[in-house]
């Protein structure tokens, strides 16, 4: 597993910081946004400048410069080493949003308010599929190639695909992941322009993501990249690899109901076909990462559809790590089930930060602010991205 | 002005290295540059210039040293300052 976020420069570090309640969340800094209103960002803190020579760098944008630090994590913990012709059954399936994000923004600033010109490497980097390129030409992945974009739910949906093209014999190996670093003027202003940002905590700004908490705002920007190396069982056991967890069960369901408002139906769909897949009840399910962005709308909905899908006696602990790290949009899925299988391997269900006020239309379990010791099998991670796409994972601690 | 200079200096920047250490002789991909970090070159020097490098001019230059001959062309070509 790999992970560059806000909260962290690694799998382990992210954990600790979601265990222990480090916000990576600030006060947008006012030399990135024009606009007026108070707002908070997740940033990634790490300096990676220095990980490309200048020009290389030029050329990636910094979401791809994110996934690739994540992928190279990833297959580093793999300790995935491919022949010449393993790598043409090794595959990228790979998530974002809004792809070179920062790229494009930078490309209009100059067009119609800076010099008028427009850089060369413009396209390579703003272009969706970047990373997944990127990744595939630094780690010599020849076998299939997706890029996913599927708003919120994108890495999600990239790691589901992957488990799918695995099953279904495509490949042997995938990377697989997402990332997003849209943290710039135009975006700021865009989601503000929407109402769906957080007020920056005018007491702490850290704190200003608040899911189910009854005085919550909106959603935190958050920026970053996680990745998984997805094998085949019985490749991974020929060669001994450590293997984190095993990825049971995907589930991938649409509202067609609202482009931006979520709808627990197809919520709920998608809860049953990942469990379904897994072959568990939902009993089984010892901890849910839930999407809980902390919209007044989003945090009810997903409330109501795990109502739905859990019966009150076998409802589990559910948490969501974005009061911490943000919304990583289309990196978000991948960095959630990465610290969903950090609960299984740690015994410890990260809590919901900054949960300060109960909500009456948010009852359930959200493990406030405090992390709980608890032994963890089977885990849900869940991902609903606008457009109405619903990605759920379920994985659970490996048993050879 | 030195052009070659100029363009060595620009490249090492861009690149890395010593400017002195780059070969103006040798063809630009043996000295690491793609295609694409040739063009993002010729955008940063359009930018030390000053002036638009067309694409037609360089369309066949494989070397530094072939590059400087044709920005030194441009700069000739170019209409004098008004004094």
């Amino acid at each position: 597993m790999g992970a560059i976020a806000p909260i962290g420069a690694s799998p382990g570090e992210c954990f600790e910081s979601a265990v222990c309640g480090r916000s990576g969340v600030e006060r947008v800094p006012a030399e990135l946004y024009t606009g007026t209103a108070s707002l908070a960002a997740a940033r990634v803190r790490t300096d990676i400048s220095g990980y490309w020579p200048a020009h290389q760098r030029a050329q990636l944008d910094r979401a791809a410069q994110l996934a690739l630090i994540a992928a190279a994590q990833a297959i580093a913990d793999a300790e995935l080493y491919l022949s010449d012709e393993e790598s043409l059954r090794a595959g990228v399936y790979w998530g974002t949003g809004l792809g070179g994000a920062t790229s494009i923004e930078e490309s209009y600033r100059q067009l119609l308010l800076g010099s008028g010109r427009v850089r060369p490497t413009t396209v390579v980097m703003g272009m969706n599929n970047a990373a997944a390129g990127q990744i595939s030409i630094a780690n010599g992945l020849r076998g299939p190639l997706l890029n996913v974009s599927t708003a919120c739910s994108s890495s999600a949906t990239a790691i589901g695909e992957a488990y799918r093209a695995l099953l279904a014999g495509y490949a042997d190996v995938i990377v697989a992941g997402g990332s997003e670093a849209l943290i710039t003027d135009g975006n700021l202003r865009a989601w503000d322009a929407m109402q769906a940002l957080a007020h920056a905590d005018a007491n702490d700004a850290s704190r200003s993501c608040k899911p189910f908490s009854a005085n919550r705002t909106g959603i935190v920007l958050g920026e970053g990249a996680a990745a998984v190396v997805l094998e085949r069982e019985d490749r991974a056991r020929a060669r001994g690899a450590q293997i984190r967890a095993e990825l049971a069960g995907y589930g991938n369901a649409s509202d067609a109901r609202g482009i931006s408002k979520p709808d627990a139906d197809g919520q709920v769909r998608a809860m049953r076909a990942a469990l379904a897949q897994a072959g568990l009840s939902p009993a089984d399910i010892d901890y849910v990462n839930a999407h809980g962005t902390a919209t007044s709308i989003g945090d009810v909905v997903e409330t109501t559809a795990l109502k739905c899908v859990f019966s009150d006696s076998h409802m589990p602990p559910v948490s969501s790590t974005k009061a911490l790290h943000g919304h990583l949009m289309g990196g978000t899925g991948a960095l959630e089930l990465v610290l969903a299988i950090g609960a299984i391997a740690r015994c410890v269900v990260p809590p919901t930060a900054h949960l300060e006020e109960p909500d009456p239309a948010c009852d359930l379990d959200y493990v406030p602010n405090h992390a709980r010791a608890a032994r963890i099998s089977a885990v849900m991670s869940n991902s609903f991205g606008f457009g109405g796409m619903n990605a759920v994972l379920v994985a659970r601690a490996y048993q050879s | 002005m030195d052009t070659i200079k100029t363009i060595k200096e620009l490249a090492a920047k861009q690149f890395g290295g010593e400017a002195d250490a780059i070969d103006e002789n040798a063809p630009v991909d043996q000295l690491g540059i793609d295609s694409l970090g040739f063009l993002e070159f010729l955008f940063e020097l359009e930018d030390a210039m000053g002036f638009p490098i067309p694409q037609e001019s360089v369309a066949h230059v494989r070397t530094l040293r072939e590059l400087a001959t044709v920005i030194d062309e441009l700069i000739a070509a170019r209409p004098a300052a008004p004094a």
